[in-house]
């Protein structure tokens, strides 16, 4: 073989490669490379949307940083949201994952029923737990009352809307619940048997055997999480809204983060930012940190070696 | 051994009945009672919600008000009220339209680039990993603003949902991301096999891997489709100021404010909107299951 | 929608092209009108009423307009917030509204500083019309921000009390409270407790308490929000500080924050037709002209009262002052369609005949001196109080700022805190609030 068809043979391949990557490369160009600059870009404007941009140093990041009054409470709630939701999902997510690998009559039926919430479109679970944790006429509440229990405001209380977005999170923590369960099926057997024999208790069992071999997947679970603890909208967005009670009913314009900034997030406070104050600049240096965040954490998952998701061969 | 352990058996008249035996079924015994009691609780966790939303989305419009746990009178014709409330069939329309045509799109252009990462070796192929990672992370609105403006200003296209539906013809970070996963899994000699007999490439892709790989198309498919079902984000920057392009996510959240009504239908808007996912769920349960376990398994 | 769909598809093959080329910040307000208002065209129109009579009224407007001007169709689209409506005014393009309406006054400071809306001086002066002999200078005050009228008012709102006749003959009162003091006592004589609720509620005083909003109570103290180098004054005015603590006071005596907020989650919606005043569950409630016809609608058993809201003790001889707020309606300055919106816009704010029609079908206070006088006007005793709340000298309003009423947001929180005790300082509080509001407008400037 000649240099000649060996080179023509690696410009064929190339030409291949680029062929099957092109609807990405044109995707990662437009839909990430681009806006990516474009918004670095912004951080450094003033920018309302109707008049030309005009620069402004770093105006809009001091203004992030120092003075706008819902930076810091969507950074403290998320931190509220990493340490205890994610915690509490994990938990769960690991506990039903076990009790469903115990049970022996009707798993399928057990299985399906735990994880059915996963699937509740965010929108429709939100609006149901706003009702079903509605202090006025909602049936948690009457239950507890029923039973003597003095019960919270939920939703509508700053103390405790957080928790219940925790209760909403935890309920529909069925993808948790099938990664885990993956996981804990995937456990030698072998091992179990070995101990038993040695007399060790279920909780020992628990404690060296099924933990050390399932604890990628335990710190999978625990990083996917604060990822998405971090990217949380939907639920805390929709669920401020209707428990406020002001739902695009005649003009008005939502309250950000009721009850009192307590269900603020990073991604809400870019809407509040751009889309309802309209300072295209500061919502583009809330866009910038939460990028950066995000980007840790991917690369965390990322580490080649001891990493959790392994993008080489 | 281990069936004894984990059933209760019967007592039988046969069994000896020697103390270390009785007191080893007793244990599993309880053991079998405290799973499954375990169990019941937790079912009962998860399902009462559901329970609670159904029975208010039947109950009267004054009922709602109170705090009664049970409808006085059945109204089933709640249901019909949703659907007769202007723009609910627009939403399920607009939702079809963003969740079908999405998910072909995604797949269609998801699929050779899934096939190249796994299965080519070229130069850059993991940084390109990495970034389909990264964009895979990506919260939506950290590129909110210039994409708004690209949209909106230059391609007169706000106040729809093509925003949303046209970058799903250029591969979906998490579905190339989950197909890759997938096609590591087909053994190599396949493919190997089918280039000495001199397949091209998009050949092998069409011939041997896609009929190999339908399980990971499905997952993937449904998790676009669910994707696009429960979007709440791009329906309500691209599409809000034009209730024509309204979807169900977005519709459902303003339906109490807009129609002024109460629990109970927006409970019944609430139950229509879960119901059809979870009837796509229930058909197509084992492609979903292995799709979630996928996302958790080390490439 | 054929078009868009083809435009999409020729989209879906250009994305990349102009993406990349693409530099996706221009954008200039065009303020020069060039269409010809007598050529067949659609405007698009859109407003924020969603409730089903007031929707009806306006559609009615809409079309006695077309009756009038053949070669003009509208299309109408309800229910939008600012928020979109100032998201339409920055994208412009096929599916933007050349002409809006909005509730908030508050925002036409920012839609006139951006240029989002056109100024209408110009239109004015070429129709002839004086705004100042057309409308009361209140009305004129708040649709315009230093000198730029991008916007005109499209009826008014005041805000009064409701009270329920009934309830108040159970209890053996006969008049209205005309001071705040009487209105604690009232509502307290109004106020039956059942279990950890209520059978009824003499006021719902929280702020969440659909339309007892900071500004609202806050007319009634006739507040001075910023001063004359416009920085916020809400600390330096005590009118702040007093209503403030006397919603707060008012909060305790009835039984408490918490308990009035169980209570308030327990209302149907405010547009429905189970609104706590129309169900009994409140006895007074702070409230619109609206109300009145809402209440009407929703097949309401007992008397309805109106009369002008409380004042503060030391201002009983400002009984009778309200807090006035309006719709207003400008041009988009996207729009291509200028001349043919003006005509609309013209029509809607300064035709006595339209003004009172409108009027008459959405029951709100008419915008126009002539259509106030107008013996069309269908004015009962009780809507009366709430025409003449509107005409008088000291009824006031929250003032217009470029930061489209973010400094009452600021606001709000802090009351919200207040309310709900867990601000204790509120002197600290309201000067922390003002060097929030301060720095806010700062930055946009």
């Amino acid at each position: 073989m000649t240099t000649y068809t060996l080179r023509s043979k690696r410009r064929r391949a190339a030409l291949r490669t680029a062929a099957f990557l092109s609807p990405w490369l044109i995707g990662f160009s437009v839909f990430f490379a681009y806006p990516l600059i474009s918004t670095v870009y912004f951080s450094f404007m003033k920018y309302d949307g109707i008049r030309p941009p005009v620069f402004d140093g770093l105006d809009n990041w001091t203004y992030v940083f120092n003075d706008y009054p819902m930076f810091w409470p969507a950074v403290r709630n998320t931190l509220w949201l990493v340490l205890v939701m994610v915690t509490c999902r994990v938990a769960f997510g690991l506990g039903v994952g076990l009790l469903i690998t115990k049970i022996k009559t009707g798993a399928g039926v057990f299985r399906t029923l735990f994880y059915l919430p996963y699937l509740a479109p965010p929108v429709a679970a939100t609006l149901a737990f706003v009702f079903l944790l509605n202090p006025g006429t909602g049936p948690v509440n009457s239950i507890l009352e029923s039973v003597g229990i003095s019960a919270p405001g939920w939703f509508t209380d700053p103390t405790w809307s957080k928790p219940a977005l925790t209760a909403l999170a935890v309920w529909g923590v069925g993808d948790l619940m099938v990664i885990f369960m993956a996981a804990l099926l995937d456990v030698p057997k072998e091992q179990y048997e070995a101990s038993k024999l040695d007399g060790a208790s279920s909780w020992q069992q628990f404690r060296f055997i099924t933990l050390p071999n399932i604890s990628p997947i335990v710190l999978f679970a625990v990083v996917t999480g604060v990822i998405q603890a971090m990217q949380y909208y939907t639920q805390p967005l929709v669920a401020g809204k209707v428990a406020s009670g002001v739902i695009g009913g005649s003009g008005q314009q939502f309250e950000p983060g009721y009850p009192e900034k307590s269900t603020l997030t990073l991604p809400q406070i870019i809407y509040n930012a751009g889309f309802q104050r309209f300072d295209y600049g500061a919502a583009a240096v809330i866009a910038v940190v939460l990028f950066a965040l995000s980007m840790v954490f991917t690369a965390f998952l990322m580490r080649s070696r001891g990493g959790l998701i392994r993008v080489g061969d | 051994m281990t069936t004894t352990l984990d059933k209760p058996s019967k007592p039988t008249a046969k069994a000896p009945r020697t103390a270390a035996h009785r007191t080893a079924r007793r244990k599993a015994l309880l053991h079998w009672i405290a799973v499954h009691s375990l169990g019941v609780a937790a079912a009962l966790f998860f399902v009462l919600p559901f329970v609670f939303i159904f029975l208010t989305s039947l109950m009267g419009g004054q009922q709602t008000l109170t705090r009664d746990l049970i409808p006085t009178t059945w109204e089933w014709g709640n249901y019909a009220k949703v659907f007769d409330t202007p723009g609910f069939l627009t939403w399920w329309k607009n939702t079809l339209l963003y969740a079908g045509l999405g998910t072909v799109l995604t797949v269609v252009s998801s699929i050779p680039v899934a096939y190249a990462l796994a299965k080519f070796r070229f130069r850059g192929q993991r940084l390109a990993m990495m970034l389909v990672i990264s964009m895979m992370m990506l919260p939506p609105q950290v590129i909110i603003i210039p994409m708004y403006l690209f949209w909106a200003k230059e391609l007169d296209l706000a106040g729809s949902l093509w925003p949303l539906i046209i970058p799903m013809a250029f591969g979906d970070a998490f579905a190339i991301f989950l197909l890759r996963q997938f096609l590591l899994t087909i053994p190599g000699e396949y493919l190997d096999s089918a280039r000495v007999d001199g397949c091209g490439e998009l050949r092998i892709l069409l011939r041997v891997v896609l009929p190999m790989a339908k399980p990971g198309i499905a997952a993937v498919a449904l998790f676009q489709f669910f994707f696009a079902w429960n979007d709440y984000f791009g329906p309500q920057i691209y599409a809000s100021e034009n209730p024509a392009a309204w979807t169900l996510s977005y519709g459902l959240e303003s339906f109490k404010g807009a129609h002024h009504t109460d629990w109970n239908l927006t409970m019944a808007a609430t139950i229509l909107v879960m119901a059809p996912v979870i009837l796509v769920f229930f058909f197509a349960q084992k492609a979903f299951v292995e799709g979630v376990t996928l996302t958790g398994v080390k490439g | 929608m054929s078009t868009r769909t083809r435009k999409a598809a020729a989209t879906l093959a250009a994305t990349a092209a102009i993406a990349l080329l693409a530099t996706a910040c221009t954008g200039s307000a065009e303020n020069e009108a060039e269409d010809d208002p007598k050529a067949n065209t659609t405007l698009t129109f859109w407003h924020g009423w969603s409730a089903p009579s007031e929707v009806k009224a306006i559609q009615e407007n809409v079309k006695r307009f077309e009756a009038a001007h053949k070669n003009i169709k509208v299309k109408i689209v309800g229910n939008m917030t600012d928020d979109k409506i100032n998201q339409a005014l920055r994208a412009g393009g096929s599916s933007a509204p050349d002409v809006v309406s909005s509730f908030s006054t508050t925002t036409v400071g920012q839609f006139c500083s951006s240029g989002a809306f056109v100024d209408l001086n110009s239109y004015l002066k070429k129709s002839k019309i004086d705004p100042t002999k057309v409308f009361h200078k209140p009305l004129l005050d708040y649709t315009q921000f230093d000198g730029n009228q991008c916007t005109l008012p499209l009826l008014s709102d005041a805000y009064g009390l409701y009270y329920n006749k009934d309830a108040f003959k159970a209890a053996g009162i006969t008049e209205p409270p005309k001071t705040w003091s009487e209105l604690t006592e009232i509502a307290q004589k109004l106020t039956k407790p059942k279990g950890a609720g209520f059978e009824q509620l003499g006021f719902m005083p929280n702020y969440h308490g659909y339309e007892t909003s900071t500004s609202h109570y806050l007319s009634q103290w006739s507040p001075t929000y910023f001063d004359a180098a416009g920085k916020s004054n809400i600390a330096k005015d005590p009118a702040f500080a007093r209503m403030m603590t006397y919603q707060k006071g008012l909060v305790d005596k009835l039984g408490g924050y918490a308990k009035l907020e169980k209570y308030r989650n327990t209302f149907g919606d405010e547009w429905g037709a189970k609104h706590p005043f129309h169900t009994g569950q409140v006895a007074m409630q702070l409230d619109g002209e609206w109300r009145l016809g809402m209440a009407k609608d929703a097949g309401v058993k007992f008397e309805i009262g109106t009369a002008p809201l409380p004042v503060a003790d030391d201002q009983i001889a400002d009984y009778g002052k309200g807090y006035l707020a309006g719709t207003i309606v400008g041009i988009a300055s996207t729009s291509k369609k200028k001349n043919a919106a003006w005509e609309l816009v013209k029509y809607m704010t300064t035709d006595t005949a339209a003004v009172v029609a409108f009027s008459n079908g959405i029951r709100n206070v008419p915008s126009t001196i002539e259509a106030l006088k107008s013996p069309d006007l269908k004015i009962d005793p009780a809507f009366k109080t709430f025409v003449d709340i509107a005409q008088h000298p000291k009824s006031n309003t929250s003032p217009a700022n470029i930061d489209g009423g973010s400094y009452h947001t600021t606001l709000s929180d802090l009351a919200y805190q207040y309310e709900a005790g867990r601000v204790k300082d509120l002197q600290a509080g309201l000067e922390k609030a003002a060097k929030q509001i301060d720095t806010d407008i700062a930055k946009l400037k």
